[in-house]
């Protein structure tokens, strides 16, 4: 099954993103950086333009690929759920914890800006998606700026969704995974072989003008630029 | 972890909000590191306004780190300032340890220079 497949679990919020989020990200950790090395273009251009000197947060940094693109100059610390992404991080010598999107230890009005890529698609209720942008909104001083960008409903690209189901579980396949198979092979001793693996990730998948509108729910900011860049929806916000 | 870091964090248990106690966290069992790392002055200037000095001057005195008690007026013009600032906040790391909340006693770890900030269940 390598479809998306709609989501019918009946599981509390939190626990299905444990099972189909954070499990997920942890087993797939390296193959998943593996295909994650070049910055999408929006988001590189709002890095470059931000002033020398300033002080941020990547929410959900995965590998770390926008962890080291002004290093030097602009000084940022990368915070993501699953301990095996943070551990590649800090291999690479970033700046890194583990922590929670929904509660981040940082006080309040810390950075000057807040980046979150493809990160509160995998929250499972609209009420932990608006906790989650306010948690990123909160750590902005006034005046500061944030980036968001989530998982696009309508995708054109080689992902295609049903546009009635928003929430939905999205295969990852892991070409070759390691795993026992029961069964000996012809002329072969070896249980061990190579199959692909797949795993479901859960998404919501944002629906145009859902991602601003999510914003203006949370309040306290003004949507500065949006649109449409590599199947996510993105907003741009300035902090009140 | 460098000590630029440690001086955004703050304890987040639900029940812990006395702001005094909260922040900075106290380090405890610390394995510091130095690691060195080119020095950027425009940098260091711009980004002072971020700092809240003294939580940072109170963490430097409990790891024995010898800092000004104020920021100069013009800390650009401030040699000694910038190059004593860029030793403390960004080439000071923490290898290995935990951190303490004073407010509610919660103590974040930090393990191969990765602080886990994640809580338990009945702390959100
Ligand atoms: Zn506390």
């Amino acid at each position: 099954m390598k479809e998306s497949i709609p989501d019918t679990l009946k599981l509390s919020a939190a626990d299905k993103e444990e099972q189909y989020v954070h499990q997920v990200y942890n087993k797939i950790a390296s193959h998943f950086s593996d295909t994650r090395f070049k910055p999408w273009p929006v988001i590189e251009r709002y890095l470059r333009g931000l002033p020398s000197g300033s002080i941020g947060t990547d929410i959900g940094c995965g590998n770390g690929k926008y962890l080291g693109v002004r290093t030097g100059d602009v000084f940022i610390i990368g915070t993501d759920r699953s301990e095996s992404l943070v551990d590649i991080c800090s291999q690479r010598q970033f700046e890194c914890m583990v922590s929670d999107g929904l509660d981040l230890p940082y006080r309040a009005d810390a950075f000057d800006f807040s980046i979150s890529i493809a990160v509160i698609h995998h929250f499972s209720s609209s009420e932990r998606r608006a906790k989650a942008v306010s948690e990123i909104l909160r750590v902005v001083r006034s005046g500061g700026t944030v980036l968001i960008f989530a998982w696009a409903l309508e995708q054109n690209g080689r992902r295609k969704f049903d546009l009635s189901n928003q929430d939905v579980l999205v295969p990852w396949v892991v070409p070759g995974f390691r795993t026992h198979k029961g069964e000996t092979l012809d002329n072969n001793d070896q249980k061990q072989v190579a199959v692909d693996k797949v795993f479901h990730r859960y998404y919501h998948l944002f629906r145009e003008g859902e991602l601003p509108a999510l914003l203006q729910q949370v309040g306290g900011c003004e949507i500065i630029e949006s649109g449409y860049d590599k199947d996510n929806w993105y907003v741009i916000a300035r902090k009140f | 972890m460098r000590l630029i870091t440690h001086n955004m964090l703050k304890c987040h248990v639900k029940n812990c909000t006395d702001p005094d106690k909260q922040f900075p966290l106290r380090f405890k069992d610390v394995q510091l590191e130095q690691i060195e790392a080119d020095r950027n002055d425009e940098f260091l200037v711009r980004m002072l306004p971020r700092i809240d000095w003294a939580a940072l001057l109170k963490t430097a005195k409990e790891l024995n780190i010898e800092l000004p008690d104020k920021v100069p007026e013009s800390p650009a013009d401030d040699g000694e300032f910038l190059s004593t600032l860029h030793t403390v906040i960004l080439e000071t790391h923490v290898k290995d340890g935990s951190m303490v909340c004073d407010g509610c006693g919660h103590e974040y770890k930090i393990t191969n220079g990765i602080p886990n900030m994640l809580l338990a269940e009945h702390e959100i």
